[in-house]
């Protein structure tokens, strides 16, 4: 008795030293590369600095308080929000139909799969490039198809500060709709095949199958997808400095684009990092109150 | 519902990525850079030594530069090596960095006190930060011996300097902005190179009702909008208003730069521009390819358009391509002789932690000595030098333009500190989109200018 206890002691305490073992490089990389940034820019947006004098200087919340009467955040913060709601209601239903068609279709479907996936596998700064040449009023592909409908072309988009973001956002979800696909695709393929069959043999519809017993099985994957959509959306960046850079006239600006104006063009390197601060409470308050509300209802 | 936390948590992880972004690069001990500044303005000292035969410890200079297209990489290492097979106790690691990558590789180097001994700037607002807060050396002992500053043109020293030192020397280009045009399309419609706005815009009615567009612009860049509002500022005011303005004895709120934001709407309203230009970038391209196709005539633009088209489009350059010196205004200020643009363009600076300053300035004078610059005309460049003679007749137009100025006007983006400059490319972009009025335009601008300046 005496024995086994000390080999089960000895065993925990070997298990835990190797854990450890294998944690650190982990969690060293961690608080270096994640924890000391989000630190350091939340001492950084306490002070007055350019980036590259020597000399800090103390602001206290002077920063903090200009961000909190900044028209141009609340704009950028809006304009997430667009793109949160927009993505969220364009790409999952989309996804999810394409997953669905990819799914029952079988087999001769394959090579769907593999264009559908096509876009996710470009560059964000190749998609921009693209679609800033597909935009273009003159020569543009949108443009020259508008002439073909007896239109009068010159179908200006990226220009036009009401209808640049929408512009934006079509290729946004041009490009992450097979994400998704690819993530509910999984989620379908992990149903039991069972389950279809007993829908089938009971005499329901597709339609019935997929609203009725499949869409609730996954009900979970759903819920991240559209996590992982909000917070991408909230701290969206690449396409937006590709395609207009904030532009025009702020009608696309995101508070990431915002930050990295500041942080590395203007010289505010400060400003830059209250402004990402503010970001990550804003960010990790809406991602918590949404996380809450989906499970909330699930316990319900 | 514990899967949804932890799958949030890696979510709130992916956050995170974006602050790390902004907070690289801190905490310099201010005293090494202190005692490192000291170090190197002591250097001069050695200067006297430098005319005799190099001898010492071998020393490695890091140099940076942004000459990233073909066939200046090349050349940049090649006069590199010349300095050291003449200097043997000298290497130089030459890197090339890319434009956009550049300015943001430099300020991280500079607040890490790590920055390359020789790098390339533009000089205005930038340099002047450089020079205040000690990350550059101050040249101008080394400039002065020999005289070695009266090589270079007038203009160009005068853009080096900053509170009556030389901080840079002036090497890579001469770009103004003018006016390009298509000659065939002139010709086609038996038109005039203009001589006032008033004659510019009767042109543009006639190339309109013939269905061209008479200004190609692609304007998301900003500082192409930015072109037509500092020469109708300059035409209108003199250079004055903007000088006094942004050394703060005057204000933004000024008559010329409304004229100059009300001509540029006035414009817009009649479609003189290409429609939707505030979403087009000008760095792909997008504004000369409606020149190339001939559903524009003119368009207004650095002169280093001319080797830009050369290599895009031999063809145009040989049959289509003129230019001419912005008009003047009827009842203007501005001499029409002035120019816009920078006599220099890139400006290379010797860092203030820098070993070996004197080293450093001698490596840059073989950018630009005698052989380097037969090489730059070569290439279709204008050397910021005295008695430059170029063999193409456009990039002689160019050169003329310079000499017979009788004032440069930096643009306003290179010349206004990074945070004022960037409000200034704004809002010339919401007047181009006429999001705002000059006059609420100038509003900002002053009060910009009054956050930054503190007066």
């Amino acid at each position: 008795m005496q024995s086994t206890k000390s080999l089960l002691s000895y065993r925990k305490r070997n298990t835990a030293i190797a854990a450890t073992v294998f944690l650190i490089p982990v969690f060293l990389f961690i608080l270096i590369f994640i924890v000391y940034p989000i630190i350091n820019s939340f001492w950084l947006s306490l002070h007055n600095w350019n980036g590259i004098s020597s000399k800090k200087i103390f602001y206290g919340l002077e920063n903090w308080k200009t961000l909190a009467t900044d028209t141009v955040f609340y704009k950028s913060f809006l304009n997430n929000i667009i793109i949160v709601i927009l993505s969220i209601a364009i790409q999952l239903p989309i996804a999810m139909a394409l997953a669905f068609l990819l799914d029952t279709g079988g087999k001769k479907l394959n090579f769907l799969k593999m264009v559908y996936f096509l876009p996710m596998l470009m560059s964000s700064v190749a998609v921009g490039f693209l679609f800033k040449y597909t935009y273009d009023p003159q020569f543009g592909l949108i443009s020259a198809v508008s002439t073909l409908f007896g239109g009068e072309g010159m179908v200006d988009l990226l220009g036009n500060p009401k209808v640049a973001i929408y512009a934006v956002i079509t290729v946004i979800c041009w490009q992450y709709i097979p994400f998704y696909m690819v993530y509910f695709l999984a989620a379908f393929s992990s149903l039991p095949e069972e389950l279809y069959e007993a829908s089938i043999i009971d005499g329901a519809t597709y339609g019935q199958y997929f609203w009725k017993v499949a869409l609730p099985c996954m009900k979970g994957t759903v819920k991240s997808a559209a996590v992982l959509s909000l917070v991408g959306s909230l701290k969206y960046f690449d396409l937006i400095y590709v395609m207009t850079q904030g532009g025009p006239n702020g009608a696309t600006e995101l508070m990431a684009t915002y930050m990295y104006k500041n942080a590395f063009q203007t010289m505010q390197m400060s400003y830059g990092s209250t402004i990402a601060s503010g970001m990550f409470l804003v960010i990790t308050l809406i991602s918590l109150l949404t996380l809450r509300a989906l499970n909330g209802r699930e316990e319900a | 519902m514990k899967k949804a936390i932890s799958k949030a948590l890696a979510a709130g992880m992916a956050i995170v990525m974006t602050l790390s972004i902004a907070a690289c690069g801190s905490s310099t001990p201010a005293a090494t850079s202190t005692s490192t500044a000291a170090a190197s303005s002591a250097a001069p000292s050695s200067t006297a030594a430098e005319s005799s035969a190099p001898a010492g410890e071998p020393v490695k200079l890091t140099f940076w530069h942004i000459q990233t297209t073909e066939p200046f990489p090349g050349l940049m290492e090649e006069w590199m090596k010349n300095f050291s097979a003449e200097n043997p106790n000298y290497t130089v690691e030459v890197t090339a960095v890319q434009n956009d990558a550049f300015k943001q590789k430099l300020l991280i180097s500079m607040s890490s006190n790590q920055s390359p001994d020789i790098f390339p700037h533009w000089s205005g607002g930038p340099m002047n930060q450089y020079a205040d807060e000690g990350k550059i050396a101050d040249l101008t002992t080394y400039m002065n011996e020999n005289n070695y500053k009266d090589r270079f043109m007038t203009a160009a020293i005068n853009q080096a300097t900053y509170k009556d030192k030389i901080w840079a020397v002036p090497v890579e280009n001469t770009s103004v902005a003018m006016f390009f045009y298509n000659k065939e399309l002139f010709a086609k419609y038996n038109l005039q190179v203009p001589k006032t706005i008033k004659e510019l815009e009767a042109l543009c009615d006639t190339l309109k009702k013939n269905g061209i567009i008479p200004f190609s612009l692609a304007n998301k860049t900003q500082w192409t909008g930015s072109m037509y509002y500092m020469y109708l500022a300059d035409r209108f005011g003199g250079p004055e208003p903007f000088n006094a303005a942004a050394q703060r004895t005057g204000s933004f709120e000024n008559e010329a730069f409304t004229q100059a934001g009300n001509k540029i709407q006035e414009w817009v309203k009649k479609d003189y521009f290409n429609k939707g230009f505030n979403g087009l970038d000008e760095d792909s391209g997008q504004s000369r390819t409606l020149l190339y196709s001939g559903k524009a005539a003119m368009t207004l633009m650095g002169s280093w358009f001319l080797s830009t088209v050369k290599g895009e489009n031999q063809e145009f350059f040989d049959k289509n391509v003129g230019s001419f010196p912005f008009p003047a205004a009827d009842d203007g200020k501005g001499d029409p002789n002035s120019v816009v643009g920078t006599v220099g363009d890139n400006f290379y600076s010797v860092s203030a932690t820098s070993k070996d300053v004197a080293g450093a300035f001698k490596a840059i004078t073989y950018l630009i000595d005698d052989k380097a610059v037969a090489t730059r005309i070569e290439n279709g460049r204008v050397p910021p030098v005295k008695g430059v003679k170029v063999t193409d007749p456009r990039l002689q137009d160019v050169l003329n333009a310079v000499e017979k100025a009788p004032y440069v006007q930096l643009w306003y983006d290179q010349y206004l500190p990074a945070e004022v400059a960037q409000v200034h490319k704004d809002t010339s972009q919401a007047i181009f989109g006429l999001a705002k009025t000059p006059e609420q335009v100038n509003k900002e601008m002053e009060a910009a200018a009054k956050k930054y300046f503190g007066k």
